[in-house]
């Protein structure tokens, strides 16, 4: 595997590098590198996902409107006096969530499986340089490395990227086919 | 809701500029390096040559799992979550231990490097906790968008999770040596297997017909009154001794106390095994604190966010272990692949038959690491 990995990183690393050296002052060409290269891990992500959806929308569906049902009914039996129907219903309604709770977690590694590689194209990078920090964050610690400050970066790469999404050629298709699934199991 | 998350976000962005224009210059500390160095050179168990192709965490010699190996096992890692719906984090944390073989080259240090066996020791343990801890992100996006997020509940186990992973994390990485850490998680194994055997038992069939009838009596007169999602959680009480909620024009309470207990208790598990905690987080909410699934649901994959971003954060940040990327990332595509996979095939096996083959692997799991662990023993 190592070999494989390094081989691929060794590919990749003249584009993404690229995105590094855009800026002079160090600390702003980092931001803006590391925001590129989570752009990039935001979309091969949503891309994995959407076409998981696809596959998967009347399964989740499903699983979701079950759970929704055995909610309600938990609460109007907890609002009706009626504690052993509450306690039966919120039972069940915890059973269907662990079956979504889980298939949510498939969908989620769809979501993030990109970022542990740019973690690791990082590390080949940025490995051994820590960021010192002042006062008063060092009271917690003295020095973050590369991938504490990759992960408030790539939220703003996902916040962005939400903001986009609409105008964006296929993704606007999936965003509308989301939206009106949602409607749908409302 | 939203909006406070919103401003949540941007806080944690700014934090996070602020920080890094705080820069006075690198700092470099590498506990990997320091540790290989102090390894004895060779080419025997325990030793280090510096010849051999770099392995895992870039130390020559150490294992190298295929990419193969490493997609399969996690295929079906995934497959259990989507089919069983536990026993997954367990099951990536066998694949770390054994499947990739990265346990046994850890114990070969046991005695000619201590420092090396311990790392690699932790480093295990923070892998496990990234696959959970990732997977609980976006959980616990999606239920912040939901409304579904109780702040005061998170915030009080949360505060009982920031304890118990200082005091963990402090205690015991760098500290716990392979084989310690195999017997505890085999003794972990064993709690999961006991509550599958109540499951199972007389009593535990007994009870689940029993909330099955209630239920179904309860649902054969009423009709529901539509939707409860959009209308959200609110804490109407703040206080040390009891906390108000509210939604659905419905008042529930909890204890703090006992939400800190729990957040403490279920984190302290957590972060020392290497597991999210889900599967004690919801039992312990909807039972023991006595509040609805509707509340519970997102609040659960807070607390396990929370536990996991501390726990991670106090390992890598203030301890300095490491985990090999590439790997957690080939694990994160074949847990997706495998929960694809599953939810198409669980079905055409019975799910009493599903649960024996996991009682069994349970047993068998548990006391293989426990025996092995703590007392040498080794079983097939």
């Amino acid at each position: 595997m190592i070999n494989t990995i390094n081989q691929f990183y060794t590919l990749i690393d003249p584009g993404l590098i690229f995105f590094y050296r855009l800026m002079d002052t160090p600390v702003l060409a980092y931001l803006l590198g590391t925001f590129f290269l989570s752009m990039i891990a935001v979309i091969i992500g949503e891309l994995t996902v959407s076409i998981a959806l696809k596959a998967n929308m009347s399964y989740l569906t499903g699983l979701s409107s079950r759970m929704t049902q055995k909610e309600n009914l938990a609460i109007q039996a907890y609002n009706d006096g009626d504690m052993k129907g509450y306690k039966a219903l919120n039972k069940q309604a915890t059973d269907a969530w662990g079956k979504k709770f889980f298939a949510m977690m498939g969908h989620s590694a769809a979501i993030l499986w990109p970022i542990p590689f740019a973690l690791g194209w990082m590390q080949t990078r940025f490995a051994g340089v820590d960021f010192a920090i002042s006062f008063p964050f060092s009271l917690v610690t003295d020095s973050v490395g590369y991938t504490f400050s990759f992960f408030p970066v790539y939220v703003l790469a996902r916040i962005v990227f939400g903001k986009i999404r609409p105008f964006l050629p296929y993704f606007s298709n999936v965003h509308k086919q989301l939206l009106k699934a949602s409607e749908g199991a409302a | 809701m939203r909006n406070k998350f919103t401003w949540g976000v941007l806080m944690l962005l700014a934090v996070t500029v602020l920080v890094l224009l705080c820069v006075p210059g690198p700092v470099f500390a590498d506990k990997l390096a320091d540790a290989i160095a102090a390894a004895p050179q060779g080419t025997g168990p325990g030793q280090i040559d510096p010849s051999a192709a770099k392995g895992v965490y870039g130390i020559p010699g150490a294992p190298s799992p295929g990419l193969l190996l490493c997609f399969l096992w996690a295929i079906w890692v995934g497959w259990i979550f989507s089919t069983v719906g536990a026993f997954g984090g367990i099951m990536a944390g066998v694949g770390h231990i054994t499947i990739y073989g990265l346990g046994a080259y850890a114990k070969t240090f046991k005695d000619t490097t201590p420092a090396l066996n311990k790392l690699v020791t932790d480093s295990i343990r923070v892998s496990n906790q990234w696959l959970v801890g990732l997977s609980a992100l976006v959980s616990t996006i999606n239920y912040g968008k939901q409304k579904r997020l109780v702040t005061s509940l998170g915030f009080f186990l949360g505060i009982g999770a920031l304890f118990a992973t200082l005091i963990v994390v402090f205690s015991t990485a760098g500290k716990i040596s392979f084989s310690q850490y195999q017997g505890w998680f085999g003794l972990c194994v064993f709690l999961i297997f006991a509550f599958m055997v109540y499951e199972m038992s007389p009593k535990g069939q007994a009870s689940k017909k029993a909330a099955k009838d209630a239920a179904k009596a309860f649902e054969n007169t009423v009709k529901t009154k539509g939707d409860i999602a959009g209308q959200g959680v609110k804490t109407l009480k703040w206080s040390v001794v009891k906390t108000q909620i509210s939604f659905f024009g419905q008042t529930f309470s909890f204890s703090p106390i006992w939400a800190f207990v729990g957040g403490f208790l279920i984190s302290a598990l957590a972060s020392f095994i290497g597991v999210g905690g889900g599967f004690l987080y919801v039992p312990f909410l909807t039972s023991v604190v006595g509040l609805p699934m509707f509340v519970v649901a997102g609040t659960s994959a807070v607390a396990v966010l929370i536990g996991m971003v501390f726990s991670i954060f106090n390992f890598m940040v203030l301890k300095g272990i490491m985990v090999y990327w590439p790997m957690i990332g080939v694990e994160l595509i074949g847990v997706f692949v495998g929960s694809m996979i599953g939810p198409r095939t669980g079905k055409y096996i019975p799910e009493k038959v599903l649960k024996w083959i996991f009682l069994v692997l349970a047993l068998y799991i548990g006391l293989r690491y426990t025996m092995r662990g703590f007392f040498g023993i080794a079983m097939l």
